[in-house]
């Protein structure tokens, strides 16, 4: 694929075009009316999903055409139902759900995928640390039981002896570990190893995806049937949201304070809010999106996830990513 | 009593409950679970805009349900009293939807509804709907028969009884499930937003929770604690301003267990019935998409021949069996608790000032709060989780109990004191028999109730039975195992209910038998 280069044709066409909307913008039939779109988040506002409140902000959305009401999620607002019933056209998910949700009979696609490298950690505290899988035997770690496959296929990659793991079960939360009531917790890099750093403790924190772990997290997902008929305001949402986190990347902090600021009633707090953006955005840029753009994945990536997913129970094709929106907008 | 005299001890109880809090903060210092009063009164005089804000959301929606589920409450008694052939109905229907978890009806709730204020103020309705049916069709059948042969004798029907004798023997009753709901509403509306509201005082709970901040996080239970009590005080006012005619001697012959046994056995097919053919209509009348609201077709199908059909009947029977373990002990634990301290409180009133406050408080901070003290405490064994449950289930059954107890008949109780019988004495002949309605009330709205009670337990903090199974079946879309789990706690509780019903006809033939006359 060539990359778009600049000719003089280009620029003059670019130009021309510029001034017609230019032109068309002082005309008052430009009160056009927009289309009502819902982007279903996958937890409550944060800096999590800085890139759309950018995108928001800056009307972005707006220029396309686009009225974009971010849904917050919660711990009991699963993203899938408000997709599949059309409440929001775009979710956001991760791969271990949407395959699940899959096999379920729900018919979704992949169409962007923000963070590239899973943020599951291992944290632990510098006195017992964990720094590798095989640190982990013997160790009590609480988590959700939930999320037993996934410490499952972490030992099976890693060819650790998981029965040599004691699972206590608990809230998502640090204070078990700060208790002395486990060794570790299985958690996001970005949200309980901050909370501590902003109370004072330096977790040691093993990233699973260093460690063969590969699947993404923070996916766009859409159902099949908007990819076939409502794929312009799909471009056009998506396309908001990568200039969103190109425009993050740039300047985490100010991302930070236009959270707070287009969120006061969330409890948010600044320190910790750009604490967490400069934690998340490594997670989600790479050489790949450096070179093809926000949201890519690769052939191998995709064949990776798909191993790990094998190991979390979950059979899929790799008909499960669509990668026809994103090229859509990496190629103008 | 002058308004001093009436302050005292309301200051007196706010005074030991501060205290207790704070020596609770001093002894779990080390675990950064709690922050005393001093710290909190400070963090919410530094935040205010943020704390206001967030009650006020929660207040209103809370109060928007607390209005609706009760007036839904009140029209639902009105109609099983003016047409008693459909009492079984209503009374089965308004369990099953009791039962209904929040974790199967947030998200449909939040579909329907969208991203505005309607699934708080819905499941804050749906909290006590239930708690004031119970007492309310018990307190609708509390009276004389002299005084319905009076309205019958001047030719008037059930409808002119229903004005102007039931409702009013039924005021008490009223005002004890009204009592139930103050808390139950502030709560149902908190968890409400954990399906996905912009904002509140439930939101605020899960981003302190994940940000360890037991200040604000305590901030919080202060606050749902001090508007919980300051609502079951006023409503407690009320109803001692409204009722102070003294309780009638309630006669009535002993009579036998009214129905044939096919008459029962009609009565279940119909809910039964009623109950597959409001699921299945609602759901399609609303349009609802069939991948996460599943019909009960779609449900028979996952548990008889789907090809996963064993692994998922596998599934729910085990799940099932480690919630039964913690279940019934759980339940037993809170209604002794709550009929044992209502007793207590009756005997020597002065211990109403410790105890209320506190019974209040643990009824409304959110379990999400006090589970990992309960934690710290008991561990995460058996002893934690059926503290929980009982901690959970208690309160309905204090209040409902407590009001019981003040249904002694007065001119009995003056026939003891003329014979000097002490207060135990009164306690053991005159107000425990006058007590049973309201306990077998209190005992059968506190299946459903400690049912839910275990599931959130399990999932909070064993990760194991019902409660997680359906945690981790929404997590991974798969709505036929949870609505099968749905269908298993519906059936559990009904079940429950029944037995609790057929004790609650023996004991009553003999010492209420008015409760068991149509």
């Amino acid at each position: 694929m060539h990359p778009p280069s600049l000719t003089r044709r280009r620029l003059l066409a670019g130009g021309a075009a510029g001034l017609l909307v230019g032109q068309a913008g002082l005309r008052p039939a430009r009160a056009q009316a927009r289309t009502a779109v819902g982007l279903q988040l996958s937890w409550l506002h944060s800096v999590q999903f800085a890139g759309s409140y950018i995108a928001r902000e800056n009307g972005w959305w707006q220029e396309a055409g686009l009225d974009v009401t971010l849904l917050q999620g919660g711990p009991n607002a699963p993203v899938e139902p408000p997709v599949v019933s059309g409440t929001a056209l775009v979710g956001i998910s991760a791969a271990d759900y949407t395959a699940a949700a899959v096999a379920q009979g729900a018919r979704f696609r992949i169409i962007g995928v923000a963070m590239q490298k899973n943020p599951f950690v291992i944290a632990s505290l510098p006195a017992d640390p964990v720094r590798t899988p095989a640190d982990l035997m013997g160790k009590r770690i609480g988590m959700a039981l939930a999320n037993r496959p996934v410490l499952q296929a972490l030992c099976r990659l890693n060819d650790v002896d998981f029965d040599a793991i004691r699972i206590v079960p608990t809230q998502y939360s640090a204070q078990p570990l700060l208790a002395g009531e486990v060794d570790c917790l299985l958690c996001w890099e970005t949200d309980l190893p901050v909370a501590m750093a902003i109370n004072g403790i330096q977790a040691v924190t093993m990233l699973m995806a260093d460690h063969g772990y590969a699947l993404h997290s923070q996916t766009y997902i859409a159902t099949e049937d908007s990819l076939a008929t409502r794929r312009q305001e799909l471009v056009a949402l998506m396309s908001g949201e990568a200039r969103g986190w190109e425009a993050c990347r740039a300047d985490t902090d100010a991302a930070a304070e236009l959270t707070l600021r287009m969120f006061p009633d969330a409890g948010l707090d600044l320190a910790t809010q750009k604490l967490q953006a400069e934690r998340q955005l490594p997670l989600m840029f790479s050489d790949l999106t450096d070179q093809m753009g926000f949201g890519w994945w690769s052939d191998d990536g995709v064949a990776a996830n798909i191993e790990t997913l094998a190991l979390l129970g979950h059979e899929v094709t790799p008909d499960l990513w669509d990668r026809s929106i994103l090229e859509e907008i990496h190629a103008g | 009593m002058t308004r001093q005299a009436a302050f005292a001890p309301a200051l007196a109880g706010s005074a030991f409950l501060l205290a207790g809090w704070s020596l609770l903060a001093a002894a779990t210092a080390d675990s950064q679970l709690i922050a005393g009063p001093v710290e909190v009164i400070a963090w919410i005089a530094d935040n205010p805009g943020l704390i206001g804000r967030a009650l006020a959301v929660t207040l209103r929606n809370a109060a928007a349900g607390f209005a609706l589920g009760n007036l839904a409450a009140i029209l639902l008694a009105a109609v099983a009293l003016a047409w008693p052939r459909s009492l079984n109905l209503i009374s089965g229907l308004a369990l099953v939807v009791f039962c209904l978890p929040l974790i199967a009806t947030g998200p449909v709730l939040r579909v329907l509804m969208g991203p505005g204020e309607g699934p708080q103020i819905a499941l804050a309705a749906l909290a006590v709907y239930y708690t004031t049916l119970i007492p309310l069709l018990t307190g609708l059948r509390a009276m004389p028969a002299a005084w319905l042969d009076l309205v019958h004798s001047y030719g008037r029907g059930r409808l002119a009884e229903l004005v102007h004798v039931r409702a009013r023997a039924a005021l008490p009753y009223l005002f004890a499930g009204l009592q139930i709901a103050a808390p139950a509403a502030f709560l149902g509306a908190m968890v409400g937003e954990f399906t996905g509201a912009e904002r509140g005082m439930g939101v605020l709970t899960i981003r302190f929770m994940r940000a360890m901040d037991a200040t604000a996080l305590w901030a919080i239970a202060a606050l749902a604690a001090a508007v919980s009590m300051a609502a079951y005080a006023a409503i407690g006012a009320l109803a001692r301003h409204l009722s102070h005619d003294r309780p009638p001697v309630i006669l009535a012959p002993p009579r036998p267990v009214a129905g044939s046994r096919a008459g029962k056995a009609l009565d279940g097919a119909v809910l039964i019935l009623a109950v597959l053919a409001g699921w299945w209509g609602a759901m399609e009348l609303l349009g609802l998409d069939p991948f996460f609201a599943k019909r009960p077709w779609d449900v028979v199908a996952a548990l008889a021949w789907a090809p996963d059909a064993a692994a998922t009947r596998a599934a729910l029977i085990r799940a099932t069996g480690e919630t039964a373990l913690f279940l019934l002990p759980g339940y037993l634990a809170g209604l002794a608790l709550g009929a044992g301290l209502a007793t207590l409180l009756t005997l020597r009133p002065g211990l109403a000032l410790p105890i209320m406050p506190v019974a209040v408080a643990l009824r409304s901070i959110p379990i999400v709060t006090t589970a990992p003290l309960i934690v710290l405490f008991l561990g995460r064994g058996a002893t934690g989780t059926i503290t929980l449950v009982a901690v959970m289930v208690f309160f309905p059954t204090l209040v409902a109990c407590l009001h019981g107890l003040r249904q002694a008949p007065g001119q009995i109780l003056d026939l003891f004191r003329t014979y000097a019988a002490g207060s135990l004495r009164q306690m053991i002949h005159v107000r425990i028999p006058a007590m049973l309605p309201a306990l077998f009330a209190a005992a059968r709205m506190s299946v459903p109730a400690a049912i839910l009670a275990v599931t959130v337990v399990e999932w909070l903090t064993t990760g194991r039975g019902l409660g997680s199974l359906m945690a981790l079946s929404a997590s991974t879309s798969n709505y036929n195992l949870l609505w099968s789990a749905v269908v298993v706690v519906t059936v559990i509780s009904a079940l429950c209910h029944a037995a609790v019903a057929l004790l609650e006809r023996r004991v009553l033939r003999v010492y209420a038998p008015e409760q068991l006359r149509r």
